[in-house]
């Protein structure tokens, strides 16, 4: 989307609050979804929660195709299409919060925030108690997510052969028959090949990779250390991208348990991750939806 | 653990020493944590095809990525982040994904794929320092990749063309920079008085920026803003390289004398405003729209001298346009 279309569109997402049917897509949960993929929907959905906006989360086979940027997940308010977790943090940026009692506040389930967690009104984002310092390092850590962990995820998903053949092509082509299964899976490897050869990716080993990610794993530990989110006792979009990507590897069974084990051996992400689901995940359970993990990838 | 360590890299122009920025951040970290290295520039080498620059050869083993060959460097106890706390540490790893995710596609477009910037600066400076037949197609397949690269990670979808990312890609450099600014603030480096790994890192990737000339240089209009920035820059420059206003090339060169007068001698050719050091310790807003203005008007008044000289009346003289653009050139230093 150009930068005049895209300011056009907060203009007009200002103007609305957030609609009760708001849903957000991703690929079928237990059979289609990779690894990656359940992880920025996993942190989108963990953004939302953390901001006390309501969304649907609706599982369809197509859910890439339908993407305006061709990646999951994406989210459908009123007539807006947002994907990905960059810009859906400025689309809720720009959005004014409606009338409280419209959204359903009343539930007294609801009026009980849980400890530590943020109850942020509509329309005010996760980081504005943030100064810039603050904020730079913020956006700086969600780089270093992004560049390392989600690289490293697709590429253990797609430039791995044993996992590529075993999980990831059987999985992704699942809702298709044959032969468009194999020229969808084999197009969509070839792709994320060339991206990984465009980035310098393609020449490491399966180690290299395991040990950029524990590097990467103790750089967020480090930066963690005893606090409850990253920046002091408020949550904001690091926090929801980082439990997205560490609850998914977490909860994933791949075809070896060396991602899982990094994570494992740094203890204060693991008290990270349980705090984060026990607040925004187990206590709204019966208004929202089950979590979407536990699942076993085989 | 002081073996001898050479290392492949561009050669260097622009007050610079060298204009690659993944060569430069190997140098500059190779000065800060005091590791003696032997320069082997590849410039009019056939080294320019068949290297990947840096490449670091020691002992038999050769490295290539930046990141690769500070490890390297840690690991022979080069050192320059040995008093950084973890913390520190941690947040040097974020800042170097925030430079390579947002900072870098919009320097290798800047450089490599603007056309007005690759065909009067990039393209002839490299096809300058390769050797017969290479510069007919090193830069050229420099540029494709260049291309290839910031279409893959930055495009939204496969076929997307380039104009569509520009505008996105552009506005990321910005942003990332202003952040850098930010995390800076007014100390002299990012970790208090010592420079570390992503003092290189930054520097490596600013510096050409800064310091070329460019015809279509938003960023680095937008980069001379941040004065922090450029103080950063020019206070590296002058502490670790030495750098006089010729352009000299670094002290540690190894006896490529004859590369090192070359270097001279092209830096001195050209009146670049870039290879002048820039005070920027006091220089007030009104004065910086003020200095605008007049460099608008000089070139408004340049394209009227070009009007008279197309008219058929008058014969072409090119005394005082030259004037009028070293005039130019000159204002242009402060801003």
């Amino acid at each position: 989307m150009s930068l005049a279309a895209e300011a056009f569109v907060s203009q007009m997402a200002a103007a609305e609050p957030w609609p009760d049917n708001a849903a957000l897509y991703q690929p079928l949960k237990d059979d289609q979804i990779l690894l990656s993929d359940c992880a920025s929907s996993l942190a989108v959905q963990a953004y939302l929660r953390m901001c006390n906006l309501p969304v649907q989360v609706c599982c369809r086979a197509n859910a890439e195709h339908m993407s305006p940027s061709g990646k999951v997940p994406f989210i459908h308010v009123g007539n807006q299409v947002v994907s990905e977790l960059g810009p859906i943090v400025q689309f809720t940026k720009a959005k004014v919060r409606g009338h409280v009692s419209g959204w359903g506040f009343s539930s007294s389930d609801l009026q009980l925030c849980p400890e530590g967690s943020a109850v942020s009104p509509q329309g005010h984002s996760l980081s504005e108690g943030l100064d810039d310092v603050q904020r730079a390092e913020m956006k700086a850590y969600m780089e270093l997510v992004n560049n390392m962990l989600l690289t490293a995820e697709l590429y253990i998903q797609w430039c791995d052969d044993a996992t590529a053949a075993q999980i990831t092509r059987p999985r992704y082509s699942s809702p298709y028959s044959w032969p468009l299964n194999h020229i969808l899976a084999y197009q969509k490897q070839w792709e994320v090949r060339r991206k990984m050869r465009a980035i310098g990716w393609a020449g490491k080993s399966l180690e290299q990779v395991y040990e950029d990610v524990g590097q990467c794993c103790q750089a967020l530990s480090q930066r963690l250390g005893t606090q409850q989110y990253f920046f002091n006792k408020q949550p904001t979009e690091l926090d929801a991208l980082v439990f997205g990507h560490l609850f998914t590897i977490l909860t994933t069974q791949l075809t070896s348990d060396e991602l899982g084990e990094k994570i494992k051996s740094y203890s204060n992400l693991l008290s990270f991750c349980r705090r984060i689901e026990q607040n925004y995940f187990q206590e709204q359970e019966r208004t929202f939806g089950p979590l979407p993990g536990r699942q076993s990838l085989l | 653990m002081a073996a001898l360590m050479d290392l492949s890299c561009w050669g260097g122009d622009w007050g610079l020493p060298s204009v690659h920025p993944e060569s430069l951040i190997v140098l500059a970290y190779a000065k800060f944590s005091g590791a003696k290295l032997s320069i082997q520039p590849v410039d009019w080498t056939w080294r320019t095809l068949t290297e990947t620059v840096p490449a670091l050869h020691c002992e038999g083993s050769t490295v290539t990525e930046p990141a690769q060959i500070l490890n390297l460097l840690r690991k022979q106890q080069y050192n320059a982040d040995y008093n950084l706390s973890a913390k520190q540490g941690a947040d040097t790893m974020a800042y170097m994904a925030m430079l390579e995710e947002k900072l870098r596609p919009a320097l290798l477009h800047t450089f490599w794929v603007d056309t007005k910037n690759y065909t009067s600066v990039t393209k002839p400076w490299f096809s300058s320092r390769c050797p017969f037949p290479l510069n007919f197609f090193v830069p050229g397949w420099q540029a494709s990749t260049a291309l290839s690269l910031i279409l893959l990670t930055k495009g939204e979808s496969p076929l997307n063309s380039i104009a569509d990312v520009e505008a996105k890609i552009y506005n990321e450099a910005k942003e990332c920079l202003n952040l850098l600014s930010f995390r800076l603030g007014s100390s002299l480096f990012f970790f208090g008085n010592t420079p570390a790994s992503l003092d290189a890192f930054v520097f490596g990737y600013i510096a050409p920026l800064l310091k070329a000339t460019l015809p279509n240089g938003q960023l680095q209009q937008h980069l001379k803003q941040l004065t922090n920035l450029c103080q950063f820059c020019d206070t590296i420059l002058k502490t670790y390289f030495d750098v006089s206003t010729q352009g000299k090339a670094m002290g540690s060169a190894n006896g490529d004398h004859l590369l090192l007068g070359r270097h001279v001698f092209y830096s001195s050719l050209h009146l670049l405003p870039g290879g002048l050091p820039v005070r920027q310790d006091a220089v007030d807003t009104n004065l910086q729209k003020l200095t605008q203005l007049v460099n608008k008007e000089s070139n408004l008044i340049e394209k009227m001298d070009d009007n008279l000289r197309n008219s058929p009346q008058h014969r072409p003289c090119g005394g005082p346009s030259k004037q009028s653009s070293s005039l130019s050139e000159k204002n242009s230093t402060p801003a």
